[in-house]
């Protein structure tokens, strides 16, 4: 190690680093990548078993080396093996047994193993722009390394080349803005310093980084020391007067201490810091303070006052620190990534640093991207990337399928973003425009599964324990903010609580002295803007959506059933080989089990924290086996009614809603009327879904269940004008008419003969009635109509049957399980893509024309928009076109502006009450959703039967269902054993093989067998024992 | 300020005689360096374990500083603690990420196991348990350091399969 003194040292040393590491570069290198996070991953393991590796077969050219830290967080440990001749590979989740393959294969073989690798043209590389992540792959620990690639080379260009104002001059040029969430301009601050009045001035780095979710700071002082170093000392020339820096780093950093610490200690030995520098008059040195755990030293003041061994309580501003900083001197306070972004701007130049990023957010930033995301990980990409783009092209998109529900970016000071964001460019004018702040680079992704009132509690207990607590807005505002929260989160909350937030939240904002103040109600204002419809979920209906908030929910299968099963009850019965009341706790709150139990989408799966384990419970199985049973063993559970009443309701469509509401209007002794236009009961369930899903026999029995209560269905009876039904003397009518009108493509050929539309098409099927299937059969569509319809085509006669979808398969509405059928029986699924025209010859269908599709910006449900390709255009041959994308309510019934029709054609109606403009007329189901599922439908005739029962009492309508008179029904309270909650997968459920199927319309899935229902059922880990 | 018993004082004070040269060194050490006092306590903390009363006199004497202002820095930052911690420290990570993957239902085991709350140490004087706010290592949540070893991925049975590791 040379003493550097002169710009001729410095060259020199460059040269031979250069020399060093091209010697180095000729040979195979191994470079295992050591942060906080790849250590704790077993990086060091990992580097062990190499080092024996290499020793043992006596590889001595290998070289092995400890780096920094590639941002591929999620996937350490990670390991790059380079090649001189082979090139470059990245090898992720390394464990201790694929080392010696990858010394065999790869660097004894050359042949790299790539089901282990990640390409560098992945996204999550691609995507990216490093420049203070730049020197991340080289070893930090070793000065030798960085002054290779151009290290302090910009220091002695600034020391030797020009005057300090030039280089505040080129600060200011280059629009570099504050990284550490403020954004003021560097170059602007800088300048104040510089005019400041005084002999002593100090350049300060905030290396406390105290927002939960953010460790980019970390990762450059662990992996970029030197740039931090570097950048130091020339703000510390360019602002003059300058001959002490210091940083200020956590301590919740040990190894980002450590590494600086020795970066200082190497600086100086090498004679780059200290007094003259490269030969010149200029001296600096730096000091390292360690935090001591307090966020609010963050803030600037705090920290000047923590540094001089004080309490961190921010004072008020002015004056600045640019006038009075540390020791009273004028100081400079700027943030890690700052710094190091500094050497880069005096090398290269401000245009250089200027030439990515927006109008007003110019060069790179660093970010953290964490939670609910695939590629978790540290990245760096130019200023103006979209949140879409991060989340899903760099981020690789949600976790099992999960549906994406905020970004939360800024920590406690920032905001929650939600899906209608997915197209903002990420700079500090668009997020302070939403109400959030960039901040200094965490990202949390969430799911469905978060809360987001959950979440702004979160933040705001947060921002109540760091509070200084020496200004009243902050120390009184956010525990009393806070109060509220906890009320709404336990079932407590009113609706002019959130008027009384957003007040306070304005009053600390506004009148806090200190940043931590200012932006504490950020969380709270934001979630209030974007997802105010979870509040009122838990002030309305006393329900967390998310499944999170304890108070307000059993257990999450139940909390996400629209009906409320008691899913954990009936599995609890099942496990004792209770069958008879299994089935009676299911029946009393929900009438159709054997259907629901064969069709329903199983919400309660998604939400089941089994899945925790292994996978979600059998939930739906499970019901459907207790009905079964029931079934098999002539057990009935039919309720008594209540005492007779004279009131008559008409009930027009005999759907899941219809016939929902009819049983509950039934129980409390109602005349119940049911008009169906249909020759047969059921709605979907009877002309939509195909008989290989539910059998005819099944849904028969079930609605006879509820003619038995007394219910009168008339069949093939369409009503023309809904009014007529109130004159007719029906004190309450319920409009349950589903969504039966398919939307047509409006592309040219859709009047030839073989075009049909979707519902029309099961519906003909469904009754019985002929329909000429072709032997190419194309199904334009993603949702279940389309994969019903597909399903249906095969085992009518179709030889070939395509499925076209304008967007990717994951996409898709169908439910998954369908989905998977679909392909198991050898439908062919297309994806992107979408007709333009029908071809024809003599009237019939000859073939079909469609077009390529590629994605591009997110729209309202997070998803991507298809745009077509131009000239992409191809034929496909087929003699049949079922059309499968869309469904409205046929609203003829409603005359003229009798009731309101919302834009998509569905009636409008109050989603809690389901009352419509019109007294005593009620709407639910898929007439007022649009096409949804057969259990939100029987919710919404359970909902309907409420408000029917208030109305016609005269009573006020309730945003609350109203259903009680339920049998008691005692469930044990033994908790699952050990055994019970070890590994197990789910008990597989009969199914008639692919192939036999397509045969005919027999039912492909069988029931549980007893056994095999009591051995599912014990895997159910009762969480509602746990509350 | 937990107040504790005579026989504790006692003890106490026995104790930290035998650490009032080492904390001198570390007095005259980081004399005339920016921030003094914070750097003192955290090294002394480091070495005694915690910051007892009579310790926080030993600096006070040493720094010629009030009692009473070092007592406000002490109590200011999350760092130190003037109770003695247990042979282990695990800190159960609550930043934002962990907390998005779980990590409260990691530290309510914890709490349940040991029956103690956050903040607070094991009656055998084992295991004491804090939170912190965030360690940076997000992509590993849900985090919990031991003893500044970083476990990642931790759930309810996972951790106490780690502790399990220590005697």
């Amino acid at each position: 190690m040379k003493q550097i003194n002169s710009i001729e040292d410095l060259i020199r040393a460059k040269e031979e680093a250069k020399r060093k590491t091209a010697e180095r570069d000729r040979k195979i290198q191994v470079k295992v990548h050591m942060g906080t996070c790849g250590i704790a991953s077993g990086a060091n393991e990992i580097w062990d078993v190499f080092s024996r590796e290499i020793e043992a077969r006596k590889l001595h050219g290998i070289i092995l080396s400890r780096v920094g830290c590639i941002g591929l967080c999620g996937h350490e440990p990670t390991v790059t093996v380079i090649h001189p001749e082979k090139g470059k590979a990245i090898y992720v989740d390394v464990t201790v047994d694929k080392v010696p393959k990858i010394m065999e294969q790869h660097i004894i073989g050359g042949n790299v193993i790539k089901e282990w690798v990640m390409e560098e043209d992945e996204p999550f590389f691609k995507l990216q722009g490093k420049r203070v992540l730049a020197n991340q792959d080289v070893d930090a620990r070793d000065i030798e390394e960085y002054i290779a690639r151009d290290g302090y080379q910009a220091l002695a260009k600034a020391l030797t080349q020009m005057k300090p104002e030039e280089v505040l001059e080129e600060v200011g040029k280059s629009g570099l803005r504050g990284r550490g969430g403020a954004g003021f301009p560097t170059g602007t601050k800088w300048g104040f310093v510089h005019s400041a009045p005084g002999d002593e001035k100090f350049v300060v780095c905030n290396g406390d980084e105290g927002d939960p979710g953010a460790y980019m700071d970390r990762t450059v002082l662990e992996g970029n020391p030197y740039a931090v170093i570097e950048g130091m000392a020339i703000g510390a020339y360019a602002i003059g007067n300058v001959r002490q820096g210091y940083t200020y780093v956590r301590a919740e950093y040990p190894l980002a201490i450590e590494t600086l610490s020795h970066a200082i200690d190497q600086a100086r030995e090498y004679g780059l810091l200290g007094k003259g520098i490269l030969g010149t008059e200029f001296e600096f040195d730096l000091d390292i303070f360690p935090g001591a755990g307090a966020f609010v030293c963050g803030e600037e003041t705090a920290l000047l006052f923590s540094l001089q061994g004080m309490r961190g309580n921010p004072r008020q501003r002015p004056p600045f620190p640019a006038n009075k900083g540390l020791f009273e001197k004028p100081t400079t306070l700027n943030n890690v990534e700052t710094w190091a972004n500094i050497p880069g701007i005096i090398l290269k130049g401000a245009d250089w640093f200027s030439s990515i990023g927006t109008e007003t957010a110019k060069g790179a930033k660093t970010f953290c991207l964490v939670g609910k995301v695939n590629n978790t990980g540290l990245i760096e990409v130019p200023m103006g990337i979209s949140v879409g783009e991060v989340i899903f092209d760099i981020g690789g998109g949600i976790p099992n399928g999960k549906k994406f529900k905020s970004l939360q970016i800024g920590g406690p000071s920032g905001g929650c973003l939600s899906v209608e964001h997915l197209n903002v460019p990420i700079d500090y004018e668009h997020m302070t425009g939403l109400g959030a702040i960039m901040g200094s680079g965490g990202l949390i992704v969430m799911d469905e599964d978060s809360c987001m009132v959950d979440m702004a509690k979160f933040f705001l207990q947060f921002s109540k324990d760091e509070s200084c607590g020496k200004c009243t807005p902050c120390r009184v505002g956010i525990p009393k903010m806070l109060e509220i929260i906890e009320r709404i989160s336990q079932g407590e909350g009113k609706m002019e609580d959130l008027d009384t937030l957003e007040e306070l939240a304005s009053m600390v904002a506004e009148a806090s002295l200190c940043g931590l103040g200012q932006t504490a109600p950020n969380p709270i204002l934001t979630t209030l803007r974007y997802f105010r419809d979870e509040y009122e979920a838990h002030i309305i209906d006393k329900r967390c959506p998310a499944a999170v908030c304890q108070a307000l929910l059993k257990a999450p299968c139940q909390n996400t059933c629209p009906v409320g099963l008691d899913c954990f009850g009936y599995a609890a019965l099942i496990k004792e080989g209770k069958f008879d009341e299994a089935f009676r706790l299911i029946k009393q709150k929900l009438p159709f089990p054997m259907v629901v139990g064969r069709v329903c989408h199983h919400p309660c799966e998604a939400k089941c924290r089994r899945a925790q384990v292994d996978e979600p419970v059998a939930i739906r199985h499970l019901k459907r086996f207790a009905a079964d049973w029931a079934l098999e063993h002539n057990i009935e559970y039919i309720p008594e009614i209540k005492e007779k009443r004279e009131e008559k309701v008409a009930i027009i469509g005999s759907g899941p809603a219809g016939l929902a509401a009819a049983w509950d209007l039934a129980i409390y002794g109602y005349q119940v009327t049911v008009f169906e236009a249909l020759p047969e009961a059921g709605g979907m369930l009877a002309v939509g879904i195909p008989e290989y899903r539910l059998p005819k026999d099944i849904l028969k029995k079930e609605v006879e269940d509820v003619r038995k209560l007394g219910v009168e269905i008339k069949l093939n009876t369409r009503i023309g004008d809904v009014t007529s039904l109130l004159r007719e003397g029906y004190k309450a009518v319920f409009i349950a008419i589903g969504a039966h009108e398919g939307a047509r493509m409006g592309i040219p050929g859709e009047d030839l003969e073989d075009v049909y539309e979707a519902i029309e098409f099961l519906r003909e099927v469904n009754l019985g009635r002929e329909v000429k299937v072709g032997k190419k059969v194309a199904v334009i569509g993603g949702g279940n109509t389309a994969v019903d319809s597909a399903r249906v085509a095969l085992r009518n006669g179709a030889e070939e049957v395509y499925v076209f979808y304008r967007r990717e398969k994951k996409d898709m509405p169908a439910i998954e399980e369908e989905v998977e059928s679909l392909e198991e029986e050898g439908v062919q699924l297309h994806c992107l893509t979408t007709p333009t025209k029908i071809l024809g010859d003599n009237g019939r269908v000859s073939g079909l024309e469609l077009v390529r599709i590629e994605l591009r910006e997110f729209d309202r449900s997070g998803r991507r928009m298809p745009y077509t390709i131009e000239g992409s255009e191809y034929k496909v041959d087929v003699d049949m076109v079922i059309e499968a994308i869309g469904q409205r309510p046929d609203t003829s019934l409603i005359k003229d502006g009798g009731l309101k029709i919302a834009r998509g054609g569905t009636i409008v109606a109050d989603p809690r009450t389901l009352a419509t403009e019109q007294r005593g007329i009620f709407a639910g189901g898929d007439a007022v959703t649009g096409a949804a599922t057969v259990i939100e439908a029987i919710a919404a005739g359970q909902r309907a039967a409420s408000s029917i029962r208030r109305w016609l009492q005269g009573k006020e309508l309730l945003p609350l269902i109203e259903r009680d008179g339920y049998e008691p029904i005692t469930i044990s309270s033994t908790p699952p054993t050990e055994e019970e909650t070890q590994e197990k997968a789910r008990v597989k459920i009969l199914e008639v093989e692919p192939a036999e199927r397509v045969a005919s319309f027999r039912e492909i899935v069988s029931g549980y067998s007893p056994e095999e229902a009591m051995e599912e059922a014990r895997r159910c880990l009762r969480c509602d024992l746990e509350v | 300020m937990e107040s504790t018993s005579n026989v504790q004082v006692d003890e106490e004070a026995r104790e930290t005689g035998k650490w009032s040269q080492q904390i001198q060194r570390i007095i005259d050490e980081n004399r005339g360096k920016a921030g003094t006092l914070i750097r003192v306590l955290e090294q002394v903390q480091g070495l005694v374990g915690y910051l007892s009363p009579p310790v926080l006199k030993i600096i006070s004497r040493g720094l010629k500083v009030q009692l009473s202002e070092i007592y406000g820095i002490v109590s200011f930052y999350h760092f130190f603690t003037m109770v003695p911690r247990g042979k282990y420290t695990i800190q159960v990570c609550m930043g934002t990420a962990c907390y998005v993957r779980g990590g409260k239902a990691v530290l309510d085991a914890l709490c349940k196991g040991f029956g103690i709350g956050a903040g607070e140490t094991t009656p055998d004087l084992k295991f004491s348990l804090e939170t912190v706010r965030c360690l940076g290592c997000c992509a590993l949540a849900p985090v919990v350091a031991i003893d500044g070893k970083v476990y990642r991925w931790m759930t309810p049975t996972k951790i106490m399969n780690v502790l399990s590791l220590y005697e």
